[in-house]
């Protein structure tokens, strides 16, 4: 009796569906995990301090009125680095058009200078001590992983946060849907 | 007459659980790719007490605490950004004994050794400044999630007790458990 072969061809079936799905995913960019709550207010965010190139005092506030890409980082995260020159092409596209990126990172600031030289950085790249990560994880990173990356509504809340790489395609998408331009 | 199925245990499998096999192996692979773990779940750090005593060199004691880690598959640390203190420090120890590593050539830090999988290190002490107890070796470290995100500095710890009888020199009492033991 072949009573089984039905069965089996539906399971064939599922295994091939299942396999197409996973090469699929092989091949793109891992799914981003899923952020925490936010939990730091606009005012907050934007009175933030932490240190640009020179040592000068520096708050996301002063940015007001702009979309703002924020993105968490350091020199020794590989991950981060590596997203680093389509964040480079998505400033140039975008700053006509209402928007600023800014790095920060709890790194040595001699590195984020050197590093900020090296690939030709356009955009303000800040450092800072705890309160890096101590903001950070306040905008959803209850891991404290790198890269964290988190856009701001030109009043200063989170429209939405990104933990791991932001694909350069994903995050223009983004970018014109948060803007309309 | 009917022929009999050359792979008897095809013919023997049951219809149903061939479908929910296949259907599960298919569902398997599908599946999103792991969220990041948490940094305790992908680092597990554990201490030992460790006593050897060398057959070469007139027998010479080595006594320290062993911190073995063990990594999650996809994720490895940094070996030179691992930070150890004791708690309470009354247990002086030595420099952490770290092996080399495998090293990884990275285009900005340049060559940078991390540890996959498991790795030892071990902590030295003297056994004449030990003081019978419960200690506390506070771990900071730094690792990533291979070509996904790495963790920013993150506090560990990892207790054992040093049980009371450990003697200032010579061999170890016997209530202790041997090398490699886990602690009691």
């Amino acid at each position: 009796m072949k009573g089984w072969l039905p069965f089996a061809g539906i399971g064939l079936l599922a295994a091939l569906a299942g396999i197409a799905l996973w090469l699929a995913g092989r091949q793109a960019t891992p799914p981003a995990p899923p952020p925490g709550p936010v939990e730091a207010s606009a005012a907050a965010i934007q009175s933030a301090r932490f240190a640009d190139a020179d040592g000068n005092a520096r708050m996301l506030g002063q940015f007001a009125g702009k979309v703002l890409v924020v993105n968490f980082w350091a020199t020794w995260c590989t991950p981060c680095r590596e997203e680093m020159p389509g964040f480079v092409k998505l400033q140039s596209q975008w700053q006509g058009r209402g928007v600023q990126f800014v790095g920060i990172a709890q790194d040595d600031p001699a590195k984020v200078a050197a590093f900020g030289r090296e690939l030709g950085i356009n955009y303000p790249l800040w450092h800072g001590e705890a309160e890096v990560m101590d903001l950070s994880r306040r905008l959803g990173n209850r891991l404290g992983v790198l890269p964290h990356t988190v856009l701001l509504d030109p009043e200063g809340r989170v429209i939405d946060t990104r933990i791991g790489k932001f694909d350069e395609a994903t995050l223009d998408s983004r970018l014109s849907a948060i803007t309309g331009k | 007459m009917q022929a009999r199925s050359r792979v008897p245990h095809l013919h023997r499998m049951n219809p149903l659980l061939a479908f929910l096999a296949a259907s599960l192996a298919g569902a398997a692979l599908a599946a999103p790719a792991d969220e990041p773990l948490d940094p305790n779940v992908a680092f597990r750090p554990s201490a030992t007490l460790v006593y050897a005593r060398s057959t070469v060199g007139g027998g010479s004691e080595r006594h320290g605490i062993d911190i073995e880690y063990r990594i999650a598959p996809g994720y490895y640390l940094y070996r030179n950004r691992l930070r150890f203190q004791v708690s309470p420090a009354t247990l002086p120890v030595g420099d952490p004994e770290l092996p080399p590593g495998l090293e990884v050539d990275d285009p900005f830090v340049g060559k940078s050794p991390i540890f996959r999988e498991s790795v030892t290190i071990h902590l030295p002490f003297a056994a004449s400044v030990v003081q019978p107890g419960r200690y506390v070796i506070k771990i900071v470290a730094q690792g990533c999630a291979e070509d996904r995100l790495c963790y920013s500095p993150f506090p560990q710890e990892a207790a054992l007790t040093i049980p009371a009888g450990y003697r200032t020199s010579g061999a170890p009492p016997k209530a202790l458990p041997p090398p490699g033991s886990p602690p009691r």
